[in-house]
Formats: C-alpha cells, structure tokens, sequence
C-alpha cells in the first residue's frame, strides 16, 4: 500500500489546525472530501474498484456542496424571511387600520342625531364614502400576502432538493423534545382558528350545550 | 337569573378591536355599563373589585388564557357563579368539551353575529 503523501497529511491538519473551531456543515463537507481524496490516492494502488467508489464519493461530496451553496442560507435568513415578516406586520397594521376608520364611521352613523333627514343623510354619505376607502386595504394586503406565499414556495423548494441530496427520510429526525410554548399549547388547548369546514359549527356547540348529561353529548359522537 | 341590562358586562379580549366589536353589539342590545380586560389576569383582577353580571371572553390570550381565566373564576367561591360565555376562534370539539366541563355557560364560535350573541345571551339568563 502506498503511503500518504505529507502534503495530504499536512492539509488535513491544517485544516483542523486553522478551521476546527465553530466547525460548520461546510467545514465538516471539506474535511470529508479531504480525506475521501487522500484515502483515494492510497487506495488507487492497491484496487481500481475502491479507486472507483472513492471517486464517486468525492463526486457526491462535491455534488451536495454545490446543493447547499444554492440553498443560500445567509440569503433566507438575513433576506427572504425578514423581508416576509415585514410583509405580515404591514398587513395587519393596514387591516387594523381600515377596521379603526370603518367602525369609527360605522360608531358616527349610529352616534347621529336623525332628526334632521338632510344632514343625516350628508353625514351617512359621507361616512360610508369612509367606508368604501378602507376597504381597498384589501388590494394592497392581498398583493402582500402573495408575495409571503412566494417565499415560502422558495424556501420549500430548495428545502426539498436538500433533503433529496442529502437522502434524508422523514423518519430519520431524532426525537424532538417539547419546548414550553408547544406545552403550554397542548395543555392550554390552544389550536387557533380552524380552517373553513375544519372546526365544529355554532349548532354543533350549540347542541352540546343543550345536552342533559353525558350520553347526551356521547350521542353526538355516534 | 333574569337579564338585566343595567348589569355591568366584562369583555376580556387581547384584540381592541374585538371589544370594540362587542362593545358595540352590547351597546346594541341595550347594555351600556362595559368594563374590558386585555387577558385572564387583568380580568381576574377586576373581577375581585367589582362584581360583574356576565363575563364575555376569548379563549387565546397571553398570560392568561380565557379558559384558565374560567377555571380560576369557577374555582373561586366569590366569583363562581359569574355567568361566563366563551367567545373564541378555538372551534375544535375538545375545546368546546373542555370549555363545557369547566363550567361556561355558553360558547360563542368566531366569527358570530349581533343575533347569535344575543340568542347566547338570553339563554345564559334563562336558564
């Protein structure tokens, strides 16, 4: 068998000399691929099938640096998701906006003295003309809201050709532990707003509400 | 119980603009004494200031939740018997059991209109 050549050795151990320290998943990529080439050279005196199954490894290694520089992480996580998060604040300051200037005029109407027909019905023009601005919120926020639908279709996509390059299974996660708010969650029984046809109707609640007892309410699981 | 629409009603919502809503609605209906909290704990709060006839509440406020705010009104001898009707986005079936087995009164899906609080409040005081 062919010796190690110094030079190989001594990359290896300055790459751990100079970047062991906060080693990231690139670092930990490149020393792979170092020592895949060095065991590649040894190897390929003594048999051309191992020479061959190195190289495809160092191709591999290669192939899923490639896969990860095109994730751009720094990108997401300093631009795309910041950039989305601005995007949900400014919806729901303009929601909250046009909710404030339609219930102030909705408050004003209901607040007017109506007996003067005349001037009531100036100030209900003039209120539902109010009413009518606040509403085109909706174009601006719905033009928003598409653009967060876009970045989370970026993020997906390349969290998918990583997870595919990385060969990674669903199953393959170690088990996560439950942090204080999933807890708090589950024991507070907070699930949030169901989607549409997802949660229980008013005459569904109001039925076990008018249940006598126990098998009352049972017999609405039936 | 028979309703009374001098009673002073506590709103317990962490959306302004929920009370709002419901303030209005109130107004609507004929109530014109409406206290508002923020979350459970204010509520709790107040509660032990004033003895209020109904409690209106959501169900997902930080602190404290609307439905730990129920188990501690429910809990307490003084504030027991507060009628309490929950009004929440929470519209899975183990929250509305839960709710019922806590002791509300009622329970109010959101989004919901001036009748169905209405009808939820009448029937609170019919019973």
């Amino acid at each position: 068998m062919a010796p190690v050549q110094p030079e190989q050795l001594a990359r290896i151990v300055d790459f751990l000399k100079t970047e062991r320290h906060d080693l990231s998943l690139d670092d930990v990529m490149t020393l792979a691929e170092r020592m895949a080439e060095t065991l590649d050279d040894t190897v390929a005196h003594v048999d051309t099938l191992l020479h061959d199954e190195f190289r495809s490894i160092v191709g591999e290694i290669a192939a899923l640096r490639r896969e990860i520089g095109a994730f751009r992480p720094g990108h997401m996580r300093f631009e795309r998701i910041p950039e989305a998060g601005r995007e949900l604040d400014a919806v729901v300051d303009a929601t909250e906006t046009a909710t404030n200037a339609i219930m102030e005029a909705a408050e004003s109407i209901m607040a007017a003295d109506a007996t003067d027909p005349d001037a009531y019905k100036a100030l209900v023009d003039e209120k539902m003309l109010v009413i009518f601005e606040a509403c085109s919120f909706q174009d601006i926020t719905g033009q928003r809201i598409r653009k967060v639908v876009r970045t989370l279709g970026w993020i997906e996509e390349r969290l998918a050709k990583l997870a595919d390059a990385l060969k990674i299974a669903d199953g393959d996660h170690a088990e996560e532990e439950e942090s204080e708010e999933e807890k708090r969650m589950r024991e507070l029984i907070l699930h949030g707003p169901q989607h549409e046809g997802e949660g229980v109707s008013q005459d569904f609640v109001d039925d076990v509400f008018s249940a006598n007892d126990q098998d009352d309410i049972d017999a609405l699981f039936r | 119980m028979a309703l009374d629409l001098t009673m002073p009603v506590l709103v317990v919502d962490d959306y302004k603009t929920m009370i709002r809503i419901i303030r209005n609605l109130l107004k609507q209906l004929g109530f014109d004494d409406v206290d508002e909290a923020s979350d459970g704990t204010e509520a709790l709060g107040k509660m032990k200031e004033r003895r209020y006839g109904l409690v209106i509440s959501d169900w997902n406020m930080e602190p404290m939740t609307g439905y730990e705010l129920l188990k501690h009104v429910r809990a307490d001898t003084g504030l027991s018997k507060t009628p309490f009707i929950m009004v929440t986005a929470e519209s899975k079936t183990e929250n509305v059991i839960a709710a019922k087995k806590a002791g509300v009164n009622n329970y109010i899906v959101k989004p919901f209109n001036a009748q169905t609080l209405k009808g939820k409040i009448e029937a609170v005081f019919s019973d």
